[in-house]
């Protein structure tokens, strides 16, 4: 977990830093109010600690929130059987062995009947 | 009311996960559903025509009889409906009615694809496999889209022992939906009941896939273990193709019981 906590302080360390740019920035332009001259831009030191900072806080998250998961195209199905999968409804049959157990069937039991089917 | 919109969701899980579970189907309707049909919103219509289909599963054919009537008052013309009354008919065993069910039904609308596909399912309640097979692969050469359509080829071949024809079925499947890893467990699973080096070569490479795919498919590791091993001692496998084989072996028997130890 060493590491764990490096990564923490560097993002800590990225998000001071970008406040104090951001504080620079403010500071800079009251400067500017104060002697009564025109904005022009902000110092490039201000906008490379900010640009700085910035990748500073996204490395650092980056390793922070641990490993990545992969992405599958398939998740949903890794539950799935193949019992469930081949039972298409649209090809259903009803003549099974449901039939015997309802109480409304009856069964072709006579022996005429069995010769009918021969 | 709570009950009722619990068995509302459960059926509809059902429902999107194509299971049959008919009889529960049955129960839930017997015990809750049946006394609230007006309470069932706008999912009435579907759920009526799956307790349909379950009530002719379990030959309880005046309650597929109601189901079907109330249908009918709410859409006189339907032709969806007018195939739950073919299927009526087969359930009674009744095949030339519900094929001339079914004739009317396409003749009325000759794009109607589930009235072919019922007629694909007379012809094999009969058992007149040949007879299937030659309707289905009239109907996938207007409907090639049509993946479960494939898949039931695949299986009427499989029934015919034509594992040639059915194991192309399942590569066209395949090329629908490549991420699927029970297709590639099936696929594999027909290369190996042809046998044969070759068929036992590829048997082992879609096996892989399918544990690619997916590392918890059990059947997948079975068989992988048994094609690996079995070509661990062919003949026409090189040494170094043996160790490899045997290796593989190993490593799939020991994937079996680490999930069996987590299942435990």
């Amino acid at each position: 977990m060493s590491g764990g906590i490096f990564y923490r302080i560097l993002v800590i360390v990225g998000f001071v830093s970008l406040f104090h740019s951001a504080y620079s920035a403010a500071q800079h332009r009251s400067y500017l109010r104060l002697n009564e001259l025109d904005f022009l831009g902000l110092p490039l030191d201000i906008s490379i600690q900010a640009i700085f900072s910035l990748y500073l806080i996204v490395y650092g998250v980056l390793q922070v929130s641990g490993k990545f998961k992969e992405i599958k195209a398939s998740a949903e199905l890794d539950n799935k059987s193949w019992g469930t999968f081949r039972n298409i409804p649209s090809f259903y049959t009803f003549s099974h062995r449901g039939k015997a157990f309802s109480q409304f069937y009856q069964p072709p039991t006579t022996k005429s009947h069995l010769e009918e089917v021969e | 009311m709570g009950a009722v919109s619990d068995d509302v969701d459960t059926l509809r899980l059902w429902r999107e996960n194509n299971e049959r579970k008919s009889r529960e189907i049955l129960e839930k309707w017997r015990e809750t559903l049946g006394k609230n049909v007006d309470k069932l919103g706008n999912e009435v219509h579907v759920i009526l025509e799956q307790v349909c289909l379950a009530a002719l599963d379990c030959f309880q054919i005046d309650l597929a009889h109601i189901c079907i009537s109330r249908l009918y008052k709410e859409f006189p013309d339907s032709l969806r409906v007018k195939k739950l009354e073919a299927m009526c008919y087969e359930t009674n065993e009744n095949y030339e009615g519900a094929l001339k069910i079914l004739n009317e039904i396409i003749k009325t609308d000759p794009t109607n694809s589930s009235a072919r596909k019922r007629k694909v399912a007379v012809f094999k309640a009969q058992n007149k496999i040949i007879e299937a097979i030659k309707e289905l692969v009239e109907y996938l050469k207007i409907y090639m889209a049509d993946a479960e359509a494939w898949q039931e080829l695949s299986e009427l071949y499989l029934n015919e022992h034509d594992y040639n024809k059915a194991s192309f079925c399942m590569e066209e499947l395949i090329l629908h939906n490549p991420h699927n890893h029970l297709l590639h467990q099936r696929l594999a699973d027909v290369r190996y009941t042809q046998g044969g080096f070759e068929n036992m070569e590829l048997a082992r490479a879609y096996y892989c896939q399918a544990l690619k795919l997916n590392p918890t498919n059990l059947r997948a590791l079975y068989g992988l273990q048994m094609v690996t091993s079995s070509l661990a001692v062919s003949s026409r496998s090189t040494p170094q193709k043996k160790k490899d084989n045997a290796h593989l072996a190993q490593w799939a028997c020991g994937e079996i019981k680490k999930l069996y130890t987590e299942k435990k």
